[in-house]
């Protein structure tokens, strides 16, 4: 499971950069041909909205943004879309609120769906359902949702971060401390060598997750 | 007759169109992307002239399946649900190419059933659907299919579009599908089978006649319809199905023409006004 933030595909102005959106589909379409089943969480549909809309800056209030937020998921998914193509790389469209977790019915559908999707060799691309979501917008940028899908999709590995310097934070499953990798090729190597013991624990416990690769080289 | 129930259609100033998968495809199950070309200049159009608008359209699973090259849709639901996952996203980029030819902006909203039980939710999707009216957008909802298994069984979003309509206080939902009204016989085996164009009340030989054989050949069907009509009714929101093969029949039922069925939701002011 890959946890991307949009942040890291800007360019300078502010908007989506298509080469570094482009080479986000190519090492994870190539990540999925190595034979490994991909997930991906993604914010970015506040952003792209606002872009679309040709607003200065993003919105600071709840109800602008879950509206900007309705426009730019639109804009989110073609994005993806159109840069997955590229590489013949199918995807799908994912959204839910983080309180699926007190609804078995809806977790059990939405394992499914997983499921099919990567038995189908589809990379689903999920976010957070902004506009009916009751939980603060955007604020967390996705730490609980990315964390409630690895433990829905029984995920081996988080992906939970990747910078601008080609550096990955990522958590193992069975209970390994989190580690940074440098650059793609290391990066696969290291899921490569990871077990499929999935994810255990409480995903609210992502909560706690540090803010940057740079905290966590610091801190170890 | 009856004709002066139509008038009230002239000034609907808060539309829901819901749009059922035989309208946007072939019989083939391809996507019939001039309907849907259609669809879009018609709505643009409507926008512009000052209605807002929102469109609750079905067609995800159908076209997941031709995006992934599959001749039949599958029966199984985890399938359905997955197609439904791959096929909103490719039906919003279809609907998101055609709307910006006509330079009119849309955004995307999928909703659980729940959206009216919730009431935190409730009132959360109901200010996110009014602000986005008040920008101009035109929001396109379907059924947030991957978590929930309601619509994708039953009904083709004619219960999600009753839902939507009463969320957002509608003026009046339209119901566009394979069929152009609800007649009093059996269309296919009594030729002179008539459309019944107002509808005042929704009694049991009306029920009757919905769950009749003729009028079952829909995904969702009459009977689904109806009560959908009934939920409009309730919340004094008009409600009219007909036929969707060419959306600019939304023009004409705008301009009062006695087009499909019309369930009447406030029959004394509709009368005065005549």
């Amino acid at each position: 499971m890959v946890r991307v933030e949009i942040s890291t595909l800007l360019g300078s102005n502010g908007k989506i950069n298509p080469k570094k959106m482009d080479r986000l589909a190519m090492v994870l379409t190539n990540l999925h041909n190595s034979g490994k089943q991909v997930l991906v969480v993604s914010s970015g549909a506040i952003v792209l909205g606002a872009e679309k809309m040709k607003m200065h800056q993003v919105p600071d209030n709840q109800l602008d943004m879950m509206a900007v937020a309705a426009v730019g998921q639109a804009e989110l998914i073609r994005c993806y879309q159109r840069h997955f193509d590229d590489y013949n790389q199918i995807i799908a469209q994912v959204l839910f609120t983080s309180d699926i977790v007190d609804y078995p019915q809806r977790l059990e559908n939405t394992r499914n769906t997983f499921d099919t999707l990567l038995d189908m060799g589809i990379i689903p691309i999920i976010n957070e359902n902004d506009p009916i979501s009751t939980s603060d917008i955007e604020y967390d940028d996705n730490y609980p949702l990315a964390l409630i899908v690895a433990r829905i999709a029984q995920a081996d590995v988080i992906v939970i971060k990747m910078d601008l310097n080609g550096k990955y934070l990522i958590v193992p499953g069975g209970n390994m401390p989190s580690l940074v990798v440098d650059g793609e090729t290391e990066l696969q190597q290291k899921i490569e060598s990871f077990g499929t013991n999935g994810l255990t624990g409480d995903p609210y416990k992502g909560r706690n997750f540090p803010a940057s690769i740079g905290e966590i080289i610091f801190n170890n | 007759m009856n004709m002066h129930y139509r008038e009230v259609l002239k000034n609907k100033k808060r539309i829901v169109v819901k749009i059922g998968t035989s309208s946007l495809s072939y019989a083939n199950g391809r996507m019939n992307f001039h309907s849907i070309e259609k669809l879009a200049y018609v709505l643009s159009a409507i926008r512009r002239q000052g209605a807002q608008v929102i469109l609750v359209s079905s067609g995800a699973i159908g076209v997941g399946a031709g995006r992934l090259g599959l001749t039949k849709r599958p029966k199984e639901l985890a399938k359905k649900q997955a197609l439904a996952a791959v096929g909103q996203a490719e039906l919003m980029k279809i609907y998101q190419k055609f709307f910006e030819e006509y330079n009119q902006m849309v955004a995307q909203v999928l909703l659980t059933k729940d959206v009216i039980t919730i009431p935190e939710r409730n009132r959360h999707a109901r200010s996110t659907l009014l602000k986005l009216l008040e920008m101009d957008i035109i929001p396109i909802i379907n059924e947030n299919d991957t978590i929930s298994t309601f619509e994708i069984e039953f009904g083709d979003n004619d219960t999600l579009s009753a839902t939507v309509a009463s969320l957002v206080s509608a003026d009046l939902l339209i119901m566009l599908s394979d069929i152009d009204g609800l007649y009093n016989a059996d269309p296919r085996s009594q030729k002179d089978a008539e459309i019944i164009h107002s509808v005042l009340d929704i009694t049991p030989e009306l029920e009757q006649l919905a769950s009749g054989a003729g009028s079952s050949f829909s995904t969702g069907g009459m009977v689904t319809k109806i009560s959908a009509a009934r939920t409009c009714l309730q919340h004094g929101i008009d409600c009219l199905i007909t036929s969707g093969s060419d959306p600019s029949i939304l023009f004409d039922i705008l301009a009062g023409k006695e087009i499909g069925t019309h369930f009447v939701a406030n029959k004394q002011n509709t009368v005065h006004h005549a």
